[in-house]
């Protein structure tokens, strides 16, 4: 018995984990319709604030803008028709993050351009002149056993 | 060779600096607006007066739409004149609608009693759905709906003589210009 405890724990253990990974991977609840407009107020620009999302501005065009989210979404909008409403008011403008999916591939574009920019820089840079670093001769090791020896007497 | 890579140092910082030299010459709010050429909102509101107006009692003739308050100083003050001139001058012709933005109704009535009523009507936009329907983000903002309702143009900040006959050309009736 004792012999297979440790199997067995392990075995018990697995199938837990298992358990576990797949309550926590199971997708969740839909969420409420509170939850949708909170989203969409902080993903809209406040109208007439610097740089902050109609979630977080206490302004009264950022009440009204909540307030219609709120209604639209009561009334059975999907997230898509509500930021619709707003664009075709403000345009892309009123959008915190850009629609375009290619845009967010800009700065990942730019980073690896530079990234291979620096590769090609580093390679060319050693002059035609220098020699590689070969492999240690004989007579070199020799040479240097002997200064070593020479540094210690 | 060498020559070649010193080329490259104004081949990317020219544009560059124009990228950023264009971007700082605008105002980030001065947003091209999506209404040009799309039906006006639509709206029935109170005026300063009590009266209800509403899009529809206007249809059939052009008219301006001019966002104010008068805590916008001085491009509300500076702008009036000119709006009043045109209320004047076209009478009937050309309707001039303003709409108080974030604004109580004691303190824009105060200040068209200071700088002179001409007897257009304001629109008590209480919760800012007007505004919001016309995509503004702060006043002045002045749109120009032609005679059939559709809007034509959208002018950002304090109005003038210029822009407004600019714009009033691109609404009015082809007689009456």
């Amino acid at each position: 018995m004792s012999r297979w405890f440790p199997a067995v724990a392990l075995g018990a253990l697995l199938g837990l984990l298992a358990i576990a990974s797949v309550l926590a991977l199971r997708p969740g609840t839909p969420p409420t319709a509170v939850e949708r407009a909170d989203a969409l107020a902080a993903e809209l620009r406040c109208p007439d604030c610097q740089g902050l999302a109609v979630a977080d501005s206490p302004t009264a065009s950022a009440q009204e803008i909540r307030r219609q989210i709120g209604e639209l979404v009561a009334d059975g909008a999907t997230d898509e028709e509500v930021r619709a409403h707003f664009v075709a008011r403000y345009g892309e403008w009123i959008l915190l993050a850009p629609s375009a999916p290619i845009v967010w591939l800009i700065p990942f574009a730019v980073i690896l351009a530079a990234a291979a920019g620096l590769v090609v820089w580093l390679v060319r840079r050693r002059p035609a002149g220098t020699p590689a670093a070969g492999p240690v001769t004989d007579a070199e090791r020799r040479r240097l056993h002997d200064e070593v020896e020479a540094l210690d007497a | 060779m060498r020559a070649l890579r010193w080329l490259l140092v104004p081949l990317i910082v020219v544009p560059v600096a124009l990228l950023l030299l264009s971007g700082f010459g605008r105002d980030p709010r001065e947003i091209a607006s999506p209404l040009i050429g799309r039906p006006a909102p639509e709206w029935s509101l109170t005026t300063l007066d009590g009266e209800t107006l509403a899009a529809d009692d206007l249809a059939g003739r052009p008219y301006v739409v001019n966002f104010w308050a008068s805590w916008c100083i001085p491009a509300c003050v500076d702008e009036h004149p000119v709006l009043a001139a045109a209320h004047e001058r076209y009478g009937d012709a050309v309707a001039v609608i303003g709409v108080l933005y974030q604004d109580a109704e004691a303190d824009a009535e105060a200040f068209l009693r200071r700088h002179g009523d001409a007897g257009y009507r304001h629109l008590v936009d209480e919760r800012g759905g007007l505004a919001i329907d016309y995509g503004v983000t702060g006043p002045p903002e002045t749109f120009f709906v032609d005679a059939g309702g559709i809007v034509r143009g959208k002018v950002f900040g304090p109005m003038t003589d210029a822009i407004m006959s600019e714009h009033l050309a691109a609404i009015l009736p082809a007689g009456s210009r």
